[in-house]
């Protein structure tokens, strides 16, 4: 007699046996990594404080952890439980001068302090226009700066203020899928166990409630993993995004007294990769530029913007601090890992929020695919964006829907932020026919879908 | 008046549809309306039926247990009713869970095989015709599984034979000491000792009774039938205990319907309670006539108690299981090295003992009660426990880093809603002023020698009672005023931290206190933290009426599935991520479709089996009532002053359209549309969730 179902599922009981107890002493840290494939690991704070980057673990919640490499921190000591299997260990410092988290707390209180003076000369009606710190972290690739700038982001939160989190790294989204480019107000607490620590596509909305509060992002598609790929391109929706994000400073007093912080890609300490910089500084009216762990960039930095002022006047700090020597690293495959999960996530939810997309099947006609045109057909003074044929070519990729008219001009089009997106399931040549998932029902209307470069489809999202 | 079986078949199934966690409550509650309405058996046996068969797996642990309390509690005719079907509903639901849930199932069949423990009848739940079948199946099937995969067998076969490791009883033998009178003389109606009330471990204790003629009055070795709560201890006598020692140690069964709240671990709690209590109890043996190990190990039985009562606010739950867990963990930890019977110093901080009017309970028919066991436990406090300057040392030396903790019991009374009729739980007091020294007397007397363990298990440090590190207090004089004084454009000057790489690396202890307990004690939900002053508290109120309200929009959104919404564009995220979209949803939570048709006894029994008991209703309402009227105050202000008043929610389409007049006709479609969870295209597109609310 064989029942559907039964018997398929393979005991616990293994993994049971695997819980372990860590104590960590002040300042110390427990990294770890779960690795993609793994059922993830689930911690328990038993005593004392932990933290990872800067958001706070409630004592006795159970937190699960999928394919990340993070770290927790304890500023008071303080023992875990884990259970399930991950690389780990921890890190000791046997003064707190050693650890890196010291100096960003510093930096956190430092800024803080800048806050509250903006805050404080508030009152007058000519300094309204006065701004927080706008903080931009650099470095090179696996620095820890997107890390360094959560922190950042969750300390603030902690102490009650909203800060303006920005994100020009196209290679890792913020509260976006990767390949694009956005900004948003973190006046909440973020998710713990989101692999991207509360910037991922997790924090965003649904139309279901969330146990952590949801950000609202304003998104921008570049469709490239790199800022070289198309680089007068990413200066452009810099520009849109600073724009976006100076608009949304203007209008929130709490916001603006708090200022910004600014996530940058990886770039090498040359000549282009300190122009993409400085162009992120310039645009984003940055004060305060937090290098980490590349001395050859802080020099050229301060070559380059210490004797500029801001275009409110004010200097610009270059500053040098040490990356943690924790920082994980992650190789193409996880970054890919990543992204492809994100994808997942985006349309079908998370372990603890399942979300439903929707199947739709559209002719040929209904839908208004845009692309960039390929190189050999690039020549000077041609449209920024062409019209694309559907092809089977387009089966499993992510489109963006962009909230503009598909009568706009392409120009238009290419720099409108973007409402969501969607995925091609399958395309019928014979039927013309398009099957795709998208997040919401209903039809998209005449909203123009941009076919960018990046991220590749990896995975078969229906099938 | 409940006329019709639809209506009542329409109240259970919404009624059911609110149970999410394995709530002893909530599961009695829902048994006592099965019982009352039992003319109804046959809807109710329906509802019940098709309620396991659509639940979600995560949730259907407990519709089961729901059917196997009526059954136990109400044989006729619901036993009768389910017979048949015994075998789908089980095997349904057996597909659908997972490993951990099967096993509690197996635990359940073989219950089903015996008599209802504590009844006179011997038959079992079940006729066996009803419950082989389904051994059958399960034999069948497993051993598809073991020629499948042989390394799955071990465990399974385990199970099902039962061949389990015996029991290992923690209870020690309780003294025989006579206890205080006045103990004696309280209305004991919550058993405090969560003790099974039927199954190998009874016994012991029974004749441990006898043998103890003087306990007997105690309350806790009463076990089988002394509480009113009867339906939970029968139902759930015999999923007893599979999962390891741990469920042992803590032999109840009750566990399993024993957490009225998701998030709380409360059989965790209890059972480091039910450990302290044991250590206790053992030291008091060793000498009975001394009336403050008395009143310890009276406290903590108070304690337990007050625990097992549903009706203590989550708040306090969270606060009396932080402390306890927190101090008993580490007493585990020292325990294996120091004296096996430490006297446990995680009491003190757990809430005193008060004159307690026992939680109301839903009477139910049960014969053979013996009278509640009185409880009087005026007067006690921690103070007169351990004396406070002992209390402080304790906690000064004890666990993490003597952060300032003081101010943790003022937010309390907030939290706290009143208990129905009963006096509110007095807040907390935790005298923790860690620079007091202990009193010499109270060193001298008893608790002398508990602090001479303390101090040797390496708990306390020696002579040391104030451990506060200074550096630690909080120093906000660091940051001078004169700072803000001297408005300077330039980066650094003026500021009290430079932005410089040597003066970041600086250590500032002052700032890690900054960021943790000058910020207030922490949410115990999602780790954030809030003042003990007015406005934290107020804060902290509308926070964990979010987290209450999130939880149960989670109930309902996952009845109807959900998906992700779009990006706000960019116009519109101006408007809506930053006004405070603090109104409430309305009364929603308070709102009980199908209350009407519930016979009038059960009404509150079945609103508190639908709503939780997070917060009691006349609360809530008098709340909702404040924010509707800020509400409409704030409505007109922002309306006069002519911006778009978005975030007041308006409801309906008119109120829509007047609340959004300023800005160009696209855009306003587009906000009034969202704000209603209208799509791109104009149609509906889900519920209001499509725009966040601002979050407290």
């Amino acid at each position: 007699m064989s029942i559907p179902g039964l018997g398929q599922i393979t005991p616990q009981a293994a993994a049971a046996t695997t819980i372990r107890t860590i104590a960590l002493q002040p300042l110390w840290e427990w990294r770890f990594e779960v690795p993609r494939r793994s059922a993830g690991i689930t911690v328990r704070l038993v005593t004392g404080s932990a933290e990872r980057d800067g958001t706070p673990l409630a004592v006795n919640r159970t937190y699960t952890f999928v394919r990340t490499k993070s770290k927790l921190l304890t500023w008071h000591g303080c023992t875990l439980e884990v259970n399930g299997d991950c690389d780990a260990y921890v890190a000791e410092y046997a003064a707190p001068e050693d650890s890196p988290m010291v100096s960003y707390l510093n930096l956190h209180f430092a800024l803080k302090e800048r806050r509250d003076h903006v805050r404080a000369m508030s009152g007058a009606a000519q300094n309204r226009a006065l701004l927080g710190p706008r903080v931009m972290v650099c470095g090179p690739k696996n620095s820890g700066k997107t890390s360094l700038a959560r922190t950042l982001v969750a300390y603030a939160t902690r102490m009650g203020a909203q800060p303006l989190v920005a994100s020009v790294d196209p290679g890792e989204g913020l509260l976006s899928l990767p390949g694009t480019m956005s900004a948003a107000v973190f006046g909440t607490v973020m998710d713990v166990e989101d692999p991207a620590g509360g910037f991922g596509v997790r924090g965003t909305p649904s139309t279901g409630p969330s146990t952590v509060p949801v950000k609202l992002p304003i998104v921008y598609y570049f469709g490239r993993e790199k800022v070289e790929d198309d680089g007068p391109f990413w200066r452009e929706l810099v520009s849109k995004l600073a724009g976006s994000a100076r608009v949304k400073m203007d209008e929130v007093d709490d916001v603006r007294c708090t200022g910004l912080v600014l996530d940058t890609p990886a770039v090498a300490a040359n000549q282009s990769g300190i122009d993409i910089l400085v162009h992120a500084a310039r645009e984003f009216a940055v004060n305060v530029v937090v290098v980490l762990g590349s001395a050859g960039m802080n020099a050229e930095l301060q070559r380059r913007l210490a004797h500029e002022k801001t275009r409110f006047g004010e200097p610009i700090t270059v500053l040098l601090l040490d990356k943690s020597e924790g920082v994980a690293e992650r190789d193409k495959a996880w970054m890919r890992g990543v992204g492809e999960e994100a994808i997942k996530e985006y349309f079908f939810g998370d372990p603890k929020r399942t979300l439903s997309p929707f199947t739709h099947s559209v002719t040929y006609e209904e839908l208004t695919v845009l692309k960039v045109p390929d190189e050999s057909e690039y020549f000077e003074g041609q449209q920024v964006l062409i019209p694309a044929e559907i092809s089977p070519e387009m089966s499993n990729w992510t489109l963006a829907v962009m909230d503009a008219s598909v009568n706009d001009p392409p120009e238009i089009i290419r720099q409108a932020a973007i409402l969501g997106f969607i995925a091609i399931a399958d395309v019928d040549e014979e039927r013309r026919r398009v099957k795709f998932l998208s997040p919401v029902s209903g039809r998209l209307g005449n909203r123009p879908l941009v076919w960018g470069r990046w991220p590749e489809p990896y995975i078969n999202l229906v099938g | 008046m409940a006329d019709n079986a639809a209506d009542v078949a329409d109240d259970y199934r919404q009624a059911l549809e609110d149970l999410t966690a394995n709530s002893r409550i909530e599961i009695a509650t829902l048994t006592n309306i099965a019982r009352e309405n039992a003319s109804h058996g046959l809807a109710i046996t329906e509802v019940l039926q098709n309620h396991i068969k659509k639940v979600p797996p995560a949730r259907t642990l407990p519709a089961l247990y729901v059917l196997d309390s009526v059954v136990k509690n109400v044989p006729t005719p619901y036993a009768l009713y389910f017979g048949p079907k015994l075998y789908s509903i089980f095997m349904g639901a057996y597909t659908k869970v997972d490993y951990v849930t099967r096993r509690k199932m197996d635990e359940m069949l073989k219950t089903w095989k015996e008599p209802v423990p504590g009844s006179i009848s011997t038959k079992p739940v079940f006729p066996p015709e009803y419950v082989r079948p389904i051994e059958n199946a399960l034999i069948a099937a497993r051993d598809v599984a073991y020629a499948a995969q042989k390394s799955s067998f071990q465990g399974q076969q385990q199970l099902l034979r039962g061949n389990r490791p015996p029991v290992p009883t923690r209870d020690t033998p309780t003294p025989p000491t006579a206890r205080p009178a006045p103990y004696q003389a309280g209305p004991h109606v919550q058993q405090p000792f969560p003790g099974p009330p039927g199954g190998p471990i009874q016994q012991p204790q029974q004749q441990q009774q006898q043998q103890y003629g003087d306990m007997a009055h105690q309350p806790y070795p009463m076990r089988p039938h002394n509480g009113p709560n009867m339906i939970p201890s029968r139902a759930t006598a015999q999923p007893l205990p599979l999962a390891g020692p741990s469920h042992y140690q803590q032999p109840a069964p009750r566990e399993a319907y024993g957490t009225p709240q998701p998030g709380i671990s409360i059989d965790k709690l209890r059972d480091d309670i039910q450990q302290l209590i044991v250590a206790e109890k053992a030291e008091f043996a060793r000498d009975p006539h001394d009336t403050s190990k008395q009143t310890r190990l009276l406290a903590l039985l108070d304690l337990q108690t007050l625990i097992q009562s549903p009706d203590v606010p989550r708040e306090q739950l969270m606060l009396v299981k932080e402390r306890v867990s927190e101090l008993a963990v580490n007493m585990r930890a020292h325990n294996s090295a120091a004296p096996p019977l430490l006297p446990h110093p995680a009491f003190t901080p757990t809430p005193p003992v008060v004159p307690q009017q026992p939680p109301p309970v839903h009477p139910v028919a049960v014969a053979s009660r013996p009278p509640p066991a009185p409880v009087n436990a005026a007067g006690l406090s921690i103070d007169t426990l351990f004396g406070q300057g002992a209390l402080a040392t304790l906690l000064g030396g004890i666990g993490k880093p003597p952060t300032p903790q003081a101010p943790t019991p003022q937010l309390l009374p907030v939290a706290v809603p009143p208990v129905r009729a009963t006096p509110p739980l007095p807040p907390v007091p935790r005298p923790v002023e860690p620079a007091k020294p202990p009193p010499a007397s109270n060193l001298s007397t008893n608790p002398s020698a508990l602090l001479a363990m303390l101090r040797q298990s390496g708990l306390l440090a020696a002579g040391a009672p104030a451990a506060a590190p200074a550096p630690l207090a909080p120093n906000s004089a660091n940051f001078a005023p004169p700072v803000m004084a001297a408005p300077q454009p330039s980066a650094d000057q003026g500021f009290y931290l430079h932005l410089k790489p040597a003066a970041l690396k600086q250590f500032r202890p002052d700032l890690v206190a900054r960021i943790h307990d000058d910020l207030g004690p922490p949410c115990t939900q999602c780790g954030r933290r809030f003042r003990t002053d007015e406005e934290g508290r107020r804060k902290k109120t509308t926070h964990m009426d979010w987290h209450f309200r999130v939880h149960q929009r989670i109930v309902e959104a996952e009845k109807r599935g959900q998906h992700r919404s779009w990006y706000l564009s960019d116009e519109l995220v101006r408007y809506l991520s930053f006004f405070p979209l603090l109104a409430p949803r309305s009364s929603r939570a308070n709102r009980m479709p199908g209350l009407g048709q519930v016979p009038r006894g059960n009404r509150r029994g079945l609103r508190r089996a639908r709503v939780g008991i997070a917060e009691p209703r006349r609360r809530r309402r008098q709340r909702w009532r404040q924010r509707r009227q800020r509400r409409w105050q704030r409505r007109r202000t922002v309306g006069e002053a002519g911006k778009p008043a978005v975030h007041t929610r308006a409801r309906g389409p008119v109120a829509r359209q007047q609340h959004v007049p300023h800005l160009p006709g696209a855009l306003r479609d587009e906000v009034a549309g969202r704000g209603a969870g209208v799509g791109m295209d104009g149609r509906r597109q889900g519920r209001r969730e499509g725009v966040p609310r601002h979050v407290p």
